[in-house]
């Protein structure tokens, strides 16, 4: 049984994905913005999970930090992104971490669930390369620099 | 009685009447006295074989098929056992009417074979006493009665019945008919059907008296019992060849409604709804208009009837059934105007809306028999009983009973009526089930289409934009090579059209696979909507959207409705060549027909919602292509391009409102040039 990791936050981003394509662009975004935070990568909303949980996933050691930042994709093998987001969202400890859905569904149904569910906010990935460059870098730009967040608040406190 | 003189032998009857004992002498032969030239010497000495005579008779009797068949017969053969110049089968009808079914003439006497006479011209009493007496002869019209002495029983003081008594004279004026007619003996028998008396056999004799001896009489009453034990028999082998004979073309009306020609075909084609039902006319209501066949109501009589039958039948809660009267007016007064055609009704209702009706016509009696004399043309009547006046008034009094009354329907007709409405509603049913098995199949596979197209499309976006990734970083590596650059381009350009056809049929799918939210929508908030969002995405400048009148408000989905507009909206300003580019948004009632020429017959009863523009037309041959997805008609790149699905998706999302689509061609401008229109329904309402 791994120790629970601390509650106190790393300067991180999580990201589920398990398109090395997609995972590669969003760290190509991070990089072209200047950002320097460690961007570690679960495979399917299961490894997510796992990591959040302490455990080790599939190409990722465990985390000892809770993430500033997670980046949902919804379809993924095993535990998949939907049932992940809303096990984040129900847990205390966890809900309060921003996380963004990106996926590939443009479907109304899946927009709805996710809301629903909690998701802060939810991005369908265009096709277009520099387009997709160009939404990733305002998404991080929003909830790194822009907005301001239950804990970090707290934390200045 | 004398003894040893030259006495013809006697036939003597006992009968024991109220502690009495009464005897009747006969002469054993045929009367000496009646015309026949050459004297009947046999009779008193070898007696014909009667046995021998009988059962040739009853064996005929057997054979006979039809009633009708079997009355000749019968006549026929009394006619040969007692020799009487005129022998009739006078048939009673359900009315107490009776008609001459059949007939044998030895004679020039002219012939009485299907006429038709009132009740009364055989009383009641006259009836009563042949449902308890088998046989009644007149030996001799002339012959004065003499009296019984004494009158009464001197026991019990009581008159004297001698109701079973072959000697018994009859009433003096039923003599007095005969005579008046030239009959000089007569001999009635009766028929009867079980219990109830069913007609008469009467014989009359025109050339003398006749005086028919007890055996012969007795010959004459056992034919009249065969007869009657027959009778029964012979009807329902009649009944029961009509009734297979109706079933046979009830059977051959099946088949050919089941095939091409449908329902209407059992009007007019061969066999008809009249190929085995005695009857005039008939009338079949079916796809909201009528089929008729002989002689029937018109087709405003006919409005009402239907009308007036659907009510009656559901209070009467008899629509599982038919319905048949011999006397529509009774029921349904203004039947009045039309009874001389249709006094006897049989009707079969095929559905309980009353959309579809089988009728069956039977005129009025009065109109199709012959009546044994009419009291307007001649006063003096000639019937089976005599010839005498009848009043008038006795006449009209009798005409006015029949008024209105057909023949009345058989349970024969009336079981036929109700098979074939059975048998038609379960071919309806098979039909019904089968469509809706294959509407079932249909919409599993339309689902599953559906499905696939959204998974698919889905899962094929993620290696492409993979691809376009590493086309854009290669793009963005190459050297300064243009012919490189080129390469790349392409490569790139086609993803994004890849990505915008996937874009087209996943929206396709899912316009196909989401329910809809039906609310009460004002088209005219949706048209503005969508003229808004057509003007944000195209930057043209002259360009006009018009509604000439205000739009209805409908039920329907207002995002979807919206998609319609807007796809059919940009459409007719895409394509469009016109420095002026004008569409035009209008509906068409469902009464205003005269604006609905070639309009698909499913549309009728709805409102027909428009869209015109006075672009570059679509030419009817392509009328059908334009709804193919990713069907285009023009180049690639020509007209702004796009994917090839709006179209698709309006009649999706039409079909989906239980609507069509359908195009046309558009508004002739000044130039000659047409454009095109879009006419298309919208029914959701209909759902609820």
């Amino acid at each position: 049984m791994p120790a629970p990791i601390s509650s106190s936050l790393a300067e991180s981003i999580l990201v589920v994905e398990d398109s090395d394509e997609d995972f590669d662009t969003l760290v190509e975004a991070a990089r072209g913005l200047g950002e320097t935070r460690t961007i570690h990568r679960a495979l399917s909303g299961g490894d997510c999970l796992a990591l959040l949980r302490g455990e080790g996933g599939t190409h990722q050691a465990p985390l000892s930090l809770l993430p500033s930042l997670i980046f949902m994709d919804l379809n993924s093998h095993g535990v998949d992104g939907r049932e992940a987001l809303v096990v984040i969202k129900s847990e205390p400890r966890l809900k309060e971490i921003p996380l963004v859905i990106l996926t590939t569904s443009a479907n109304p149904k899946d927009l709805t669930f996710c809301y629903q569910a909690g998701a802060n906010a939810y991005h369908v990935k265009p096709v277009r390369h520099d387009h997709y460059l160009l939404l990733l870098r305002s998404i991080l730009h929003y909830w790194l620099e822009s907005a301001t967040l239950q804990h970090l608040m707290a934390e200045a406190n | 009685m004398p003894d040893g003189e030259n006495v013809a032998a006697l036939d003597v009857t006992l009968h024991t009447i109220d502690g009495l004992v009464l005897v009747e002498f006969e002469p054993l032969e045929l009367s000496r006295t009646n015309s026949d030239a050459a004297p009947m010497s046999f009779a008193t000495r070898v007696q014909p074989d009667y046995y021998a005579i009988i059962k040739k008779t009853v064996t005929r009797l057997q054979l006979a098929i039809t009633l009708q068949q079997f009355c000749q017969v019968l006549a026929d053969e009394v006619s040969l056992l007692s020799g009487m110049e005129r022998v009739i089968i006078y048939k009673f009808h359900a009315d107490q009417h009776g008609e001459v079914v059949a007939e044998s003439l030895l004679g020039d006497q002219p012939p009485w074979l299907g006429l038709h006479y009132p009740a009364e011209d055989i009383p009641k009493p006259a009836r009563d006493m042949f449902a308890k007496t088998w046989i009644r002869p007149v030996p001799d019209t002339n012959v004065a009665l003499a009296e019984m002495t004494p009158l009464l029983n001197a026991d019990t003081g009581k008159p004297l019945d001698m109701t079973h008594c072959a000697l018994r004279g009859v009433s003096l004026l039923y003599t007095e008919y005969l005579k008046n007619m030239g009959v000089l003996a007569g001999l009635t028998m009766a028929l009867r059907r079980g219990n109830e008396l069913w007609g008469l056999i009467t014989c009359h004799h025109y050339s003398g008296p006749r005086a028919v001896p007890y055996q012969l009489r007795a010959a004459c009453e056992f034919l009249a019992q065969v007869g009657s034990l027959q009778l029964q028999a012979v009807e329902d082998r009649e009944n029961a060849a009509y009734r297979i004979k109706l079933e046979e073309v009830n059977q051959q009306l099946l088949t050919m409604a089941a095939q091409e020609g449908g329902l209407a075909s059992i009007t007019d084609g061969q066999p008809s709804l009249l190929g085995a039902m005695h009857a005039s006319g008939a009338a079949l209501f079916h796809r909201d208009r009528w089929w008729r066949l002989g002689q029937t109501p018109d087709e405003i009589q006919l409005e009402g009837l239907a009308a007036w039958l659907m009510a009656h039948l559901h209070t009467n809660s008899l629509t599982d059934s038919v319905y048949a009267t011999e006397s529509l007016v009774a029921d349904y007064p203004p039947a009045a105007a039309f009874s001389h055609v249709a006094s006897g009704l049989l009707v079969a209702p095929l559905s309980y809306s009353g959309q579809n009706l089988i009728m069956w016509f039977r005129p009025e009696v009065i109109q199709t028999v012959n009546w044994g004399g009419d009291p307007h043309d001649k006063p003096m009547v000639s019937s089976p009983f005599g010839i005498r006046r009848m009043p008038r008034r006795s006449f009209e009094r009798f005409t006015e009973s029949v008024r209105h009354h057909a023949f009345p329907w058989l349970q024969v007709e009336i079981d036929a009526a109700a098979r074939l409405r059975s048998l038609i509603m379960e071919l309806v049913i098979v039909r019904a089930e089968r469509m809706a098995g294959l509407n079932a199949d249909l919409a599993r596979s339309n689902e599953e289409l559906d499905a696939f197209a959204y998974v698919a499309s889905h899962d094929l976006k993620e290696p492409l934009r993979g691809i376009h990734k590493y086309a854009h970083q290669l793009m963005e590596a190459a050297s300064g090579d243009e012919e490189e650059k080129r390469r790349l381009n392409g490569l790139m350009r086609l993803t994004l059209r890849m990505d915008t056809l996937l874009d087209s049929l996943l929206h396709f799918s899912r316009v196909g696979r989401e329910d809809l939210t039906l609310e009460k929508i004002d088209l005219n908030d949706v048209l503005a909507d969508a003229i808004e969002m057509v003007s944000s995405r195209t930057s043209d400048s002259r360009k006009q959207i018009a509604a000439p009148r205000p739009l209805p408000q409908i039920v329907g989905d207002r995002v979807r409705v919206r998609e319609v507009l807007v796809n059919l909206l940009s459409n007719g300003l895409k394509y469009n060549d016109k420095e002026n580019k004008r569409v035009e948004v209008g509906f068409i009632e469902a009464h205003e027909s005269s604006l609905r020429s070639n309009f698909p017959e499913s549309s009728n009863g709805h409102t027909v919602y428009y869209v015109r523009d006075n672009g570059i037309g679509i030419a009817p041959r392509h009328f059908e292509q334009v709804f193919k997805i990713f069907k285009r008609l023009h180049g690639r790149e020509e007209y702004g391009g796009g994917a090839g699905a709006g179209l698709t998706i309006v009649k999706k999302l039409v079909e989906r409102h239980r609507g069509q689509v359908w195009p046309a061609v558009g508004a002739e401008d000044s130039t000659g040039s047409t454009g095109s229109t879009f006419f298309f329904t919208l029914n959701a309402m209909d759902e609820n």
